[in-house]
């Protein structure tokens, strides 16, 4: 039976949060620790030929500089590996410079200030090459066709089309800036690596760490209490851990490298640059019969993220007929990688304006023909959609926003002043995924729980979620409830992304709390003892109880727990064996444009997400608000800028890459269908954090169109796209 | 960041003494809002930091008399909410509260204000340094070096007052709104003190785009004054970034009028955001002289402002953008009442 709806809870850790209690990875003192700082390449492209270090060797406090010289070759991946555990392992320092801002040196000192001007002292020399690709356009880059998604036969549905719409949209390249930027500290002591680091994916980070320094993964613990923001970012293996590690090892003492925001934009991954060639044909009644959709996006020599673009377009609006091409366009760059709502954000951006564009064009109001479009099963795998409540959601979002005080011409809406008005729609699907997952409960006689299980805090609030479940399932002590998350050496810790986290810890605490509950039934034998399972224990002297489960997602094989133990990836979904499942957002954006100066401002927008049983309120309603805030940023504001003739990123910073401020976000009512999916879990839990972001950019820039007439079909839009 | 030894002098003449004493590589810090950012990124390198802040009696705002006179240490949140500016000049009051954020408006000073460093992708981003990354050539940091802004991504760059050298525009806020209302700073230095008008303190680029203020080593700015003018009241700095706030203008117009009914007496137009120092407009000035002000006499008046501007590959919409935020100010201001 479906869970019950959920009472609100006050975030698990705010009160620490706000007395500034908490330690982020990057807040991390130990005794005797050394300061790393990296040295970034200066070319784009071409090979180390020195690394002088004398220079900085004279800084007092410098203690040592480590260049490609102090790496060893990485292990190869085992014979007949697959996914992650078959990905190369993350370079350390290498002659090779793959992209401009590769480290070539770390300098390690007794004090931040002496590692930075150590790091300022170096002198590299290069061998450029001779030519490198910056750009998806560039001479030298390689466009290399990737997985297609089909459904039907587009070709010929679109033949039978009365009315076609076709068009180009472009989503530029992106940074995530999590104001904790990429940090990591390592202790090599007993024979042991610690390494903190502020990771979605502590198996991961281990995992890569292990292959990258040539270790057993069996010496390895990595810790990951408070991520200060990760976006995606934090995810993948990125380049500064074996780095860090290393230096730990070869001094004996634990080493703390905290990357500077340049870097990161350098070094890390990021949003690549994507392109979405779509034609939509609707038949002579207005309906749609048939989807063609290229999309393509720009990639490094070697880089994995793949151009998923199809992931949750097929789904979207019943139709039967898809044809989804994708390419990876290889250039000289960092790998890119996931950021949030990594494939269906652009993707929606493109697909709901075109998808708007056929609106207009057959003189349809674009909420009702969304509406039009219902679907009931997933023309991909041919299973039923389990929950869809996405009608429901545009249906009660169009009320909340007032859609019907909207007219239908462009520029039809006009203030006094001549600021022109635009009412907006557009919707986001995104794949409910679960992860398996592995949980160790321990309820004390002394009052106190300790709880660890697979999961990471990124600040989207699982703890809160799962503080949640766990004390509504069993009667303990809020107070002294310890949980233990993001931490390998207690149990072993999923890639915490993708919208799985909260669908993934439901049913390990689901498992855990039956058998701790079954554990003290046989405890007591038959004996009534009051109070809650702390008094319970104390009064027949027990000290305590640990139980462990594991969890699979539906349908998933016990293998999958080998997958969890390697390397965090254990998923299964959207589609499960007998049902496909997604979570549905639907946003509407009001626009004004300035008469004059042509300024965009997006006074208020409404969100209403089906994302099936909420949790936490308190917490879900922050994931869609700062998942609209970050597409109207998306919209209006951020593209990080590549010089060709230099390559690398030119606005590395906050003050460059423009994310928005307070004073640009309005209003932003969010609510919920709360509505449990029946098959998924047992208490019908979706994902939110994701598809909270998808959609809201394409209902600015359909709100844009509305207000000015002004098809803009590349973000970000800016003032001189509307003079 | 290279080490550099620090003193903080309690008087002028004992900061201009700390100067003399340590030569060619010290520099004068107040705030440091702007020093310390341009140090970490390694594009100016001082050994001697002398910090004048705890001078004395230099931050007072003096409103009450003939002029308005700003001590050079008086911070940017203290004048930008001084109520005889909010009523009578909110062009200043607003050209303040409309730069950087609240925490910064409190550490940094007006004079310290007038001589901010380009945002200049290339110029910040350029040192190879290890928060900067980028290495690009700049005629602004290393004389002779090129200038990688030309032909490149030039969004942000002028459009005024460029030359082959160099194309940074003038970052700041404070200093366009004096420029509009004839302020004169008064200096300090070895050679004794003087005033100046602020138009003077700033150099165009021509082929030393490295020299860009009119000012002698050691010399030090210790106050602001602007003559007071019935244009006053009638008057706003109008600032069109690419967010609401926290970011530099990519067009600023600091206007005021004197009007005669709904005929304009006299105006001052200045610009900010397009032009490689603070831009008087003066022919758009004449042009209002006489003219009832509409939408469309606005406008005119917003385009001659922009005359003889020449835009590179990305910025030619600053041209009609910075016409129009002359327009938008001129209406804004023409509704105040004088």
């Amino acid at each position: 039976m479906p869970a019950a709806p959920f009472a609100e809870r006050a975030r698990f850790d705010a009160r620490d949060k706000v007395l500034g209690r908490t330690q982020f990875t990057a807040d991390i003192q130990l005794p005797d620790m050394l300061y790393a700082m990296s040295v970034p390449a200066t070319i784009a492209k071409g090979r180390v030929r020195s690394v002088a270090i004398d220079e900085a060797m004279k800084i007092p406090g410098v203690v040592r500089v480590l260049t490609a010289k102090d790496f060893l070759a990485p292990i190869p991946p085992p014979r007949g590996a697959t996914g992650m555990a078959a990905a190369p392992a993350v370079p350390t320092i290498v002659p090779d410079i793959a992209y401009r801002g590769a480290p070539v040196a770390l300098v390690l000192a007794e004090s931040i200030e002496a590692a930075v001007q150590g790091a300022e002292a170096i002198q590299a020399t290069y061998a450029p090459s001779a030519s490198f690709s910056p750009l998806i356009t560039s001479e030298g880059a390689a466009r290399e066709p990737s997985e297609p998604v089909k459904a039907g036969n587009a070709a010929e549905a679109m033949a039978r089309a009365a009315t076609i719409v076709e068009a180009e949209y472009e989503c530029p390249a992106q940074h995530h800036n999590p104001i904790e930027t990429l940090s990591t500290t390592a202790v090599w002591s007993g024979g042991r690596l610690t390494i903190y680091e502020a990771t979605q994916g502590a198996q991961v980070v281990k995992a890569n760490a292990a292959k990258s320094l040539a270790l057993d993964p069996a010496i390895i613990d990595v810790k990951s209490s408070y991520i200060g923001g990760g976006f995606g970012q934090k995810g993948t293996a990125q380049r500064q851990t074996a780095l860090v590690a290393r230096a730990a090892m070869l001094t004996g003492r634990p080493v703390k490298l905290v990357m500077p925001r340049g870097q990161v934009f350098h070094n890390a991954t990021f949003r690549p640059l994507s392109r979405h060639k779509i034609r939509i044909g609707a038949d002579a009644s207005g309906k749609m019969v048939a989807i063609e959709y290229d999309a393509d996006h720009q990639q490094s020599r070697g880089g994995q993220f793949p151009p998923q673009y199809h992931e949750s377009q097929p789904q979207m609006y019943g139709v039967a007929d898809y044809d989804g091409t994708t390419a990876n366009v290889r250039i000289d760059t960092q790998a890119p990688g996931y950021m949030r709502a990594p494939h269906p954000h652009p993707a929606s951006f493109a697909f709901e304006g075109v998808v708007d564009e056929l609106a207009y064009k057959l003189g349809k109001d674009p909420v009702a023909f969304r509406l039009a479009h219902d679907a009931k099963v997933d023309p991909v795998s041919g299973h039923p959609l389990s929950s869809r409540f996405l009608n429901e959601c545009i249906a009660q979002g169009a009320e909340r926003f007032g859609w019907s005080r909207r007219s239908q011409a462009p520029g039809s809406m006009v203030l006094a002043d001549g600021t022109q008005v635009g009412f907006g729609v557009a919707c986001g699907a995104y794949p409910a995924i679960t992860s398996a997952n592995i949980a160790r409960l321990r309820v004390s006689a002394d009052g106190s729980t300790r709880f660890a299980v697979s999961a990471h805090e990124m600040g989207q609030g699982i703890r809160t979620v799962i503080a949640q479940a766990l004390l509504r399932q069993l009667d303990i002590d809020p107070a002294k409830l310890d949980l233990q998350i993001g931490d390998t050496s207690l149990v072993p810790q999923h890639l915490t992304a993708g919208s799985w986290g909260t669908a993934s810890v439901l049913p390990a605490i689901d498992a855990v709390a039956a058998k701790m509950k079954a554990a003290i039934e046989e405890l007591l034998a038959g004996r009534q003892i009051d109070g809650n399972l702390h008094r319970k224990l104390a009064t027949v002297r027990r000290p305590y109880i640990e139980v462990e489960v594991s969890t699979l997602a539906p349908g998933q094989e016990e293998r999958a727990l080998l997958g969890l133990r390697a390397a965090g990836y254990a998923l299964a979904g959207p589609e499960y064996p007998a049902f496909t499942t997604f979570s549905y957002i639907a946003h509407f954006a009001e626009v004004h444009v300035e008469p004059r100066t042509r300024r965009v401002r997006v006074p208020r927008v409404v969100s209403i997400a089906d994302c099936g049983r909420v949790v936490s309120l308190r917490t879900a309603v922050s994931q869609v608000r700062g998942g609209v805030v970050w597409a109207i940023g998306s919209a209006l504001r951020e593209e990080t800028e590549v010089d060709p003739r230099f390559g690398g990123w030119l606005n590395n910073d906050l003050a460059d890459y423009v994310v928005p401020v307070n004073a640009d976000i309005g209003d932003i009512d969010v609510s919920f269908i709360d509505r449990p999916d029946p098959l998924l879990n047992a208490t019908g839990s979706k994902g939110l954090g994701e598809v909270a972001m998808v959609g809201a950019a394409g209902a600015v820039a359909n709100a844009i169109y509305h207000a000015t007439g002004r098809r803009l079909r590349r973000m970000p839009i800016r003032i001189e796209h509307l003079l | 960041m290279q080490p550099f030894t620090y003193t903080m002098p309690r008087t002028v003449a004992e900061a201009i003494a700390a100067f003399r004493q340590a030569g060619p590589d010290a520099s004068y810090i107040a705030g440091g809002t702007s020093l310390y950012d341009v140090m970490k990124l390694d594009i100016v390198r001082p050994r001697h930091l002398i910090d004048v802040s705890a001078i004395e009696g230099l931050d007072a705002i003096e409103t009450g008399r003939d002029q308005l006179r700003f001590g050079a240490l008086a911070r940017m949140s203290a004048v930008a909410t001084d109520k005889t500016l909010l009523r009578d000049y909110p062009v200043l009051a607003e050209s303040l509260w409309k730069a950087a954020s609240q925490q910064l408006r409190n550490m940094a000073t007006v004079g310290g204000n007038l001589l901010q460093r380009t945002r200049c992708l290339y110029f910040r981003n350029g040192t190879g340094n290890p928060s900067s990354v980028g290495l690009y050539p700049c005629n602004k940091r290393e004389p002779g070096s090129g200038c990688a802004a030309i032909g490149g991504l030039d969004r942000g760059q002028a459009v005024l007052g460029q030359s082959d050298a160099c194309t940074a525009v003038s970052p700041g806020d404070w200093p366009v709104a004096l420029t509009a209302m004839d302020a004169t700073v008064e200096l300090a230095g070895p050679d004794g003190s003087r005033a100046m008008p602020i138009a003077e303190l700033y150099r165009l680029p021509g082929d030393t785009p490295h020299l860009e203020f009119m000012l002698q080593p050691g010399e030090i700015i210790t106050a602001i004054i602007v003559p007071k003018t019935p244009a006053g009241r009638r008057s706003t700095y109008h600032k069109i970034r690419d967010r609401e706030s926290y970011a530099f203008a990519l067009a600023s117009a600091a206007v005021a009028l004197d009007m005669d009914g709904d005929h304009v007496r006299r105006a001052h137009v200045a610009l900010g955001g397009v032009g490689t120092r603070p831009w008087r407009a003066r022919a758009a000035e004449q042009l209002l002289v006489g003219q009832r002000l509409t939408p469309e006499s606005a406008l005119t008046a917003g385009r001659a402002a922009l005359e003889g501007a020449r835009a590179g590959k990305h910025n030619g919409f600053k041209v009609d953008l910075g016409a129009r935020t002359v327009a938008d100010a001129l209406m804004i201001a023409a509704e105040r009442s004088a």
